[in-house]
Order: structure tokens, then C-alpha cells, then sequence
């Protein structure tokens, strides 16, 4: 099981990938989205929030977000330091991305463009 | 925490019986008809959509549970195992792709006979393209257009069957003559085929914040669609001679234009356009998107993984789906057998179907405790009624159509040996070309001394 601060701390690893990325940054500026991250094992809950092409994260979880992701301490934390691919725990239903189908696409792409395959 | 946009009852509604609109279903509801003695197209097309119901009961139990765009490919994975339910998906997916196949042909044939001048094959490579495009753009179809196209083909056809009904001064005769238990059997196997589809609209769960609102919304889409085809299917047979019909591969046209006769053509042939465009879009669009999370997975080539940068789609993808669907349509132009891949799915679904109530009986005994949004009443009754009910209709499609059993046993096989075999060899490739990594720092537990 994960600490709440491992999953902060891959979240800003996430945010550092994203932020290198002008490419990445210029391909969202009109995508502004509210996401939740949220831990079902751990009382953790995260907001990354992308408006105008920046990313940026806030501790706790918002009002009404546009994509919900959920999924154990772990795996949150793997997935977002890119140890591991969404797709595996996505298929295998441990991991929860709700939204619509754009946005979950969107997302996947994105940690595909930071990670690789 | 409530997500911003979440769909309505009637949007899932459409969208379910709009997956089972097509041009091809038309044909299929036809051939239903074409294997009882009267005209009792309507007591075959009823049973398949009440046994449709037990199919969307278990979908529901199995949604409520494990919610997720993944579908069967999860509920199959944890019930039986990851290999089976790799294998079933695969071929699921190319039996996709010859439903695509065999509707762009068909549509082909319905353009060409409102517009001879030009040949079917153009139509087919022109649908091609624009769908492919259309893909590749991301164009989505907006949920209140798709409940106009499905609402406004529903209402069209039963106003069709009506107008029918009331130019033959319509009476009930031969309604109930099905010519024996055997054929009954076939036409509701076969009728499988009409509701092909209606289960997709389970990855709309994670755009759903009540998913017995899929539930819900299949039961009603199974129904409704029952009572549409059941009423066109008889109009169709009661209007046109079923020598006529059983022939030809636009029975649904020659029927619109016996009833308002060119009016009849233009009509249909809207009803056509508008019942393909959502089942050639969602069909392209679901085997797009598992191409590129098998390709993520490293079960299918990577290069199946590759992203359109400007328009965030997986372009190679759909590329590669227009080069296969378009290779089976010309493939179905040439061989005009059509009705192989209408059997093999109505044969596939049927196999679907069953090994869903398998996989609830399954999943109850393994996860009894797992929190379920929805259960089927009464047990293992209804689950195991599906399993029975669709193996015995699975075994009916095979009899009736040799080719297409030989079809589903050599695509399962070569399925298998690609999970078997293939597979491995993909994921070691994968390993060595990158090699075992960890950004995440390891943790370091220090014991109390």
C-alpha cells in the first residue's frame, strides 16, 4: 500500500513530464479539464487541474470534475511515475477512469506522450 | 463529487437500439421471416428480443459490478481467465469487422439500385473514406443528434409498416404458422442478429453516474426494437411475395417501393444511410479503440499504437481497420455471401450471450461478496437459462449454415494459437526493448529495533 505522499510525490513527477513537453502543452491549450484522483485503499485524494496547456496539481478533491480516476494506493502511484501503463490495470478493473470516452482517451495519450509505451 | 457531463435515459436508450439499426438487420429480419411457413416473423423476432432480455440482465449484473469501458474483455478476464477472454475478444472484434463488411455491401446495393449510375464498389470505397476520416478527425456523434437518427428511424418504420398495413387492408391470417418446432428454432437464432449490438452501450458506464440507468436503458432498447422489427417484418411479407423477398439482397427497398413506389426508394434509402451511420461509426470507432489498447497492452503490434498528434486518435488503428474492411466488402461484392457473416454473428453474439450467464454464475461464486449496483432476481435460474437458451440457438445457426460453423471453429483455433503463441513473443520483444525500469523511488521500511 502506497502513502498518501507517494502518490503526491508521482503526481509531481507527472506534472514535471507534462511540463517538459511544449509539445504536449500546445496540444491542450483548448482542453481545460478538472481531474480527481482518488485512492480506494487510502483516504488520498488529488486534483490535477489543465487550463490553457498547464497542468497543475491540488491536494484534496474538487466539487464536480470532469473525469473521475480511481484505483488502489499502488497503482496510482506506479501508473503516474509511469512504472506501469494505465492500460493493463484499466483492463483488468483495477483501475476506474470515468468520463467520457474522448476524455479517457485523451488521458491515456497524454501519459503515453510523457512515458512512451 | 458528481461528474460534469453524465448521459440521460433516453440518450442510452438510442444509443443501444441505434447500435442495432442497420441496413444489414433489415436483410436478417427478412431471412427470419424466410424460414417460417405463414407469416409469423413477428412470434420469432419477439422470442429473440425476450431472450435478448436475459442477455441485457446479465450485461446489467456484470456492468453493475465491474463498470468499465473494458466490457467483455473484463468480465470475462476475471470470471474465466485473461487468455480466454483475450481470445474471445479478438475474434469478436474481426466478426466486427465482417458485420462492417457486410453492411457496406448491402448499403452499396441499396445506393446503387436509388442511384444506378453509379456501381456499388464506388459506394463502398467513398463509405470507407469518409468513415476512416471521420475517425481519424475524432467526430463524434453528439447524443441528442444519435436520439434524432434512432428515435426518428423507429417512428419512420412503423409509420412505414402501418401505411403498409392499411394499402393491403391488413388482416391477421397465418400469423401463428411457424411450419414446426425446427424452424422456429433457426428464425429465433438467426434473430439473434437483430439485436446485435444493444450490449456496446456497456462502456457508457463510465459516462453514467447510475449505471442501472444502462440497465434500464438496454431492457427498453431490446423492447422497443423487438416490437419494430416484429411490425416491419410482417409488413414486409404481407406486402411483397416472400419468393421476391428471399432472393434479393434489398428486400427492405423493393417493399418501399411496392408501397409509395419511388417516394418508397428515396424513403428507404434515407432509413438506410441514417441505420448505418451509427452502426459503421460505432463499429469502426469500438475496433479502433481495442486495436490501440491491445497494441498499449502489448498483445496486439505496437505500431497499432500510434497516435495522431493534431487530432488524438489512434490513426494507424483505423487505418488498418480500412484496409481489412474494405478488403471483406470487396471480398462480399465479388462472392455475394453476404449471409455468412450475418450467420457467424448471430452465431458469435449467441457464444457471447452464453458464456455472459456463465460468467455471472461464475463471478458469483468466486466474488460472492462483491458490491453489485444491480443482481438478477431468482438465483442462478436466469443466468443459467441464458447459458442453456443461447447454446442451444448457437447450435441452431451452426446447423443451418455449415460455412459459417467452420468459420467460427477456424477463427476461435487461430485465435488461440495467436494468444498461445503470438502473444508471448510480443511481450518479450517488448521486454527487451526496454528493459525492467522504475522512476518511483523504492521505500525504505525501517524496523524497530
Amino acid at each position: 500500500m502506497a502513502e498518501h505522499s507517494e502518490i503526491t510525490a508521482s503526481l509531481r513527477a507527472f506534472q514535471e513530464g507534462y511540463n517538459k513537453n511544449k509539445r504536449l502543452k500546445k496540444m491542450n491549450a483548448d482542453w481545460d479539464r478538472v481531474v480527481l484522483v482518488e485512492a480506494n485503499d487510502i483516504p488520498s485524494g488529488h486534483t490535477l487541474i489543465l487550463r490553457k496547456g498547464e497542468l497543475t496539481i491540488q491536494e484534496g478533491s474538487p466539487e464536480s470534475p470532469d473525469v473521475k480516476i480511481i484505483s488502489d494506493s499502488e497503482t496510482l502511484a506506479d501508473m503516474f511515475y509511469g512504472d506501469i501503463t494505465p492500460t493493463r490495470p484499466y483492463l483488468n478493473g483495477t483501475l476506474k477512469v470515468l468520463g467520457t470516452e474522448d476524455d479517457v482517451v485523451r488521458l491515456d495519450f497524454i501519459s503515453l506522450m510523457i512515458w512512451g509505451e | 463529487m458528481h461528474l460534469k457531463k453524465v448521459l440521460t435515459l433516453r440518450t442510452i436508450v438510442a444509443t443501444s437500439a441505434g447500435l442495432t439499426l442497420a441496413t444489414s438487420t433489415f436483410v436478417a429480419a427478412i431471412q427470419v421471416a424466410g424460414f417460417l411457413a405463414g407469416n409469423a416473423a413477428w412470434l420469432a423476432i419477439l422470442t429473440s428480443g425476450l431472450l435478448c432480455f436475459l442477455a441485457a440482465a446479465c450485461f446489467s449484473e456484470l456492468n453493475g459490478q465491474l463498470p468499465s469501458a473494458a466490457g467483455i474483455r473484463l468480465y470475462f478476464g476475471r470470471a474465466f481467465n485473461d487468455n480466454l477472454a483475450l481470445v474471445i475478444s479478438l475474434f469478436y472484434m474481426a466478426v466486427i469487422m465482417g458485420i462492417v463488411g457486410a453492411e457496406s455491401f448491402i448499403l452499396a446495393r441499396v445506393l446503387s439500385y436509388a442511384m444506378p449510375a453509379i456501381p456499388p464498389l464506388v459506394w463502398i470505397i467513398v463509405m470507407f473514406i469518409i468513415a476512416a476520416w471521420v475517425n481519424i478527425r475524432g467526430v463524434k456523434i453528439a447524443g441528442n443528434f444519435q436520439d434524432i437518427i434512432t428515435y426518428g428511424l423507429m417512428l419512420s418504420i412503423i409509420l412505414l409498416a402501418v401505411l403498409a398495413f392499411g394499402k393491403i387492408n391488413f388482416r391477421p391470417e397465418n400469423l401463428t404458422v411457424v411450419g414446426g418446432p425446427g424452424n422456429l428454432i433457426q428464425a429465433v437464432a438467426l434473430g439473434v442478429f437483430l439485436f446485435v449490438g444493444f450490449e456496446w452501450v456497456t462502456p457508457l458506464a463510465e459516462e453514467s453516474t447510475d449505471t442501472k440507468l444502462i440497465s434500464k436503458g438496454m431492457l427498453i432498447a431490446v423492447g422497443l426494437i423487438s416490437i419494430v422489427y416484429a411490425l416491419f417484418t410482417v409488413a414486409v411479407t404481407s406486402t411483397v411475395p416472400k419468393d421476391a423477398l428471399g432472393h434479393s439482397v434489398i428486400p427492405h427497398l423493393l417493399f418501399a417501393e411496392n408501397l409509395l413506389g419511388k417516394t418508397g426508394v428515396i424513403w428507404m434509402t434515407i432509413i438506410c444511410l441514417g441505420a448505418s451511420i451509427t452502426t459503421f461509426n460505432a463499429g469502426l470507432l469500438s475496433v479502433s479503440r481495442f486495436l490501440y489498447a491491445s497494441a498499449r497492452e502489448h498483445v496486439l503490434p505496437t505500431c497499432l499504437s500510434k497516435v495522431s498528434l493534431k487530432y488524438f486518435t489512434p490513426w494507424a488503428a483505423i487505418l488498418t481497420i480500412f484496409f481489412v474492411g474494405l478488403a471483406i466488402s470487396i471480398i462480399v461484392l465479388i462472392t455475394k455471401r453476404y449471409l455468412i457473416f450475418v450467420n457467424l454473428a448471430a452465431a458469435m453474439e449467441s457464444l457471447i450471450y452464453a458464456l455472459a450467464g456463465l460468467a455471472v454464475i461464475k463471478l458469483r461464486q468466486k466474488i460472492p461478496a462483491a458490491q453489485r449496483s444491480y443482481t438478477i432476481p431468482g438465483g442462478l435460474i436466469l443466468p443459467g437459462l441464458t447459458v442453456v437458451v443461447f447454446a442451444v440457438l448457437l447450435a441452431a445457426v451452426l446447423i443451418t449454415d455449415k460455412i459459417a460453423g467452420l468459420c467460427l471453429a477456424a477463427g476461435l483455433f487461430l485465435s488461440w494459437v495467436y494468444v498461445i503463441n503470438g502473444v508471448p513473443v510480443l511481450k518479450e520483444r517488448y521486454r527487451k526493448r526496454h528493459p525492467a525500469r522504475r522512476r518511483r523511488p523504492v521505500k525504505v521500511e525501517l524496523e524497530e529495533q
